[in-house]
């Protein structure tokens, strides 16, 4: 399967991948909303760049007790009507890149709008094996 | 919308907190960013204020892109009566807090009054606090902030260092480390209210009509004017690739403003610090990535940006790439605009150097110049003294001839002997001696136009005072080179109204008139937009420009032909009819 990878030498941290994220799947520019973590911040050894998106590892769809989350065609689908908020695919998530929202969750669904709007290359789609 | 709608006041003398409306008719006709900040200033501020007092105003303005996707919408505007200069003052960071208090739920944030004690502003979406800052007045700024991204995730800061704390009046404000909201004192004003940092953390979002069409048409604009050959330098080098056009050009501020090239230029030029270069860094929404991470032997910082090299580097003499990045750091640690201090610096030793004064210090001499900060920051030995500013310095130390700086704020890294152009643009900028409300440099010693004539340069000043105007208050990054018809494209889309460049242009024209009105209200006029005499005086010895001056009855003419532009009067007072024109 192919799925977002992330290149973290490549990042400059601008953060326009979330931002086309939430706005693509959200309705508004929000990067907290946003479907993968991407953060480039200094400390005290210096600049720090980490990333984590969703690369299908599919821990979500295991752990989905109702089949709200499936996987089709190599993307995730997420279905609100059978959700029960029980929170479990947030917390299995290896990447941490599943959204607790107010109501329901969101998932990452292989878009790659956030790819389109890298400025650097940071973001591609590519094969990987779990 | 993509206004919040809010404005969140709040008076540190008493802690009261309150959320008001956004005046939507002054962001109707000023944006948001400068030209709103100024106009809450001119409406809110008596005339006369100390700019140290509690009766002062600390603005923190977004615009109407601020949190948005449009490309390098990032940044903050943050505005106050400047203790530098005593004129209007807004300044411009990057970094992440402009999107986050848009998040937060507010458009702008003024800070009003003064703290009983040294304090933390925290703002998490409607929750307003205030923490206790003493664990950490008297640290720096890295310290600072480093210590609070540990115990308050997800916030973003905004600091001041020692020099803010001592009201020095070249203190600067800090964010993501090397980020800076550098000039005129703006720094010291926030010390003024013992207000050590604003941490703001927001969980909301920014909507805007047809948001899926406008990111595809957006991403387009993005990829084929954003990331155009114009603005790429911006991602490739940065703004140190200025050094060598400098140079070529004869107009690098070299050893105070005594000549425009510098022997050592290859050591702090562009190619110097590629081979330093660690990574790069950019603010929220941003795709030119400007941020230099460089490390030079043990010295780190991110930067150093031209204005460094220039005059902490070739106007100080010191062509020691290590040295520079080094000073850079204290600076940013400090809080010290290095603008200033490079210039405060290069004016005590080309004091010491003629003999008028001993301030201890010669061009060229590195340890003594890397101690320079701290002493300043902290008003210790003779940093008491430069910590006061060139303008006073000369004033009680004599060398008024070379204090280079107009309305008390010193001169940026383009000399004006080189650019005419250059000139009327410091002299005639809202907050004293800058380089980016115009600069024509890029068009005169860097592009086609004569460099050496005043053909022309007075109009040239004034569409790029106004053109800067509406950018810095839109808010688009000054690093893309986009047309108006651009930014009215883009405003179009995101305000859901059709805005054109026409309109913009009004707009930019209002905010200089209205900066213009409140500096004639503190007492400013035509006598204040002068130059330093060595421009018109000293000739330039080296390089293409060696025999320039700028001569004074040129100048005279030249802002006497700006201000006839401008529609004010040959005292540089806004007319009757030019205040009923912009609806003033």
């Amino acid at each position: 399967m192919k799925a977002l990878t992330f290149h973290p030498e490549k990042c400059t941290g601008c953060n326009l991948c979330r931002l086309a994220c939430s706005g693509q799947n959200e309705g508004l520019f929000s990067p907290r909303l946003a479907r993968l973590k991407i953060s480039s911040c200094y400390t005290g050894d210096g600049l720090e760049v980490k990333g984590h998106t969703c690369n299908l590892d599919l821990a979500c769809v295991r752990a989905c007790p109702t089949g709200a989350i499936q996987e089709k065609n190599g993307r995730l689908a997420y279905d609100r009507e059978l959700c029960t908020d029980c929170g479990l695919c947030v917390s299995v998530c290896p990447n941490g890149v599943i959204v607790q929202k107010k109501e329901g969750v969101g998932v990452c669904v292989q878009c790659r709008t956030c790819a389109n709007w890298c400025p650097t290359g940071a973001l591609t789609f590519e094969e990987v094996s779990h | 919308m993509s206004y919040t709608g809010k404005v969140l006041r709040v008076n540190l003398s008493n802690g009261k907190v309150q959320s008001e409306p956004l005046n939507e008719k002054w962001a109707r006709d000023y944006l948001g960013g400068k030209g709103l900040s100024i106009k809450y200033l001119y409406e809110e501020l008596p005339s006369g204020i100390d700019p140290l007092s509690p009766e002062n105003k600390l603005i923190l303005m977004t615009g109407p892109l601020t949190g948005t996707i449009v490309p390098n919408s990032g940044k903050l505007a943050v505005a106050a009566k400047s203790p530098a200069t005593g004129t209007i003052l807004d300044c411009s960071i990057g970094g992440r807090f402009a999107p986050e208090l848009k998040y937060a739920g507010f458009d702008a944030l003024i800070i009003e009054g003064k703290a009983g004690q040294p304090v933390i502003l925290c703002i998490d979406d409607e929750t307003v606090k205030l923490r206790d800052a003493t664990p950490y007045w008297g640290k720096g700024a890295h310290e600072t902030e480093l210590a609070l991204q540990e115990t308050m995730a997800g916030y973003k800061f905004l600091l001041i260092g020692p020099a803010g704390e001592n009201l020095v009046p070249m203190a600067c404000i800090s964010s993501e480390l090397y980020r800076q909201a550098g000039r005129g004192g703006i720094g010291a004003v926030m010390g003024s209210k013992n207000l050590k940092a604003v941490a703001v953390r927001g969980s909301g979002g920014i909507k805007v009509p047809d948001i899926r069409k406008i990111m595809v048409a957006l991403n387009k604009i993005r990829r084929e004017d954003t990331m155009s050959d114009d603005n790429m330098w911006a991602y490739t080098d940065g703004t140190p690739m200025i050094v060598d056009l400098s140079q070529s050009t004869g107009i690098l501020p070299t050893r105070n403003f005594q000549e425009g090239t510098f022997e050592d230029y290859q050591k702090i030029n562009a190619e110097a610090l590629r081979k330093a270069l660690q990574a790069k860094k950019a603010c929220l929404a941003c795709t030119l990535a400007c941020g230099n991470y460089v490390r030079q032997g043990k010295a780190v910082v991110e930067g150093p940006e031209y204005e460094t090299l220039a005059l902490c580097g070739s106007n100080c003499g010191i062509g020691d790439l290590e040295a520079v990045i080094e000073f850079n750091r204290l600076c940013d640690d400090l809080c010290l605009d290095t603008i200033s201090t490079g210039n405060v610096v290069a004016y005590a030793m080309e004091m010491t150097e003629k003999g008028v004064h001993d301030f201890g210090i010669r061009f060229g001499e590195v340890q003594k110049y890397l101690e320079m900060p701290a002493l300043i920051a902290r008003r210790e030995g003779i940093g008491a003294e430069l910590a006061l500013g060139v303008r006073a310095l000369a004033e009680k130390y004599g060398g008024k001839h070379f204090a280079m700086q107009v309305k008390g704020l010193e001169m940026p890294g383009y000399e004006p002997r080189g650019s005419w152009g250059m000139g009327l643009a410091y002299g005639t900028a809202d907050r004293g001696a800058c380089h980016m409300r115009a600069w024509p440099a890029a068009v005169e010693a860097y592009g086609d136009l004569d460099a050496f004539t005043i053909e022309g340069k007075a109009e040239l000043v004034k569409n790029m005072q106004d053109e800067n105007a509406v950018k810095f208050s839109a808010i688009f990054c000054d690093f893309w080179a986009l047309s108006l018809e651009r930014q009215a494209e883009i405003l179009s889309m995101i305000l859901g109204r059709p805005v054109e460049a026409d309109e913009l242009k009004t707009i930019g024209e209002r905010i200089n008139n209205l900066a213009r009105l409140f500096n004639e209200r503190e007492g400013f006029t035509r006598r204040d937009d002068y130059l330093p005499e060595r421009i018109h005086a000293d000739k330039l010895t080296t390089g293409p420009t060696a025999g320039k001056l700028l001569p004074k009855e040129e100048y005279e003419k030249m802002l006497s032909e700006y201000y006839a532009i401008r529609g004010w009067d040959q005292d540089g007072k806004v007319t009757e009819s030019k205040i009923k024109e912009l609806g003033l």
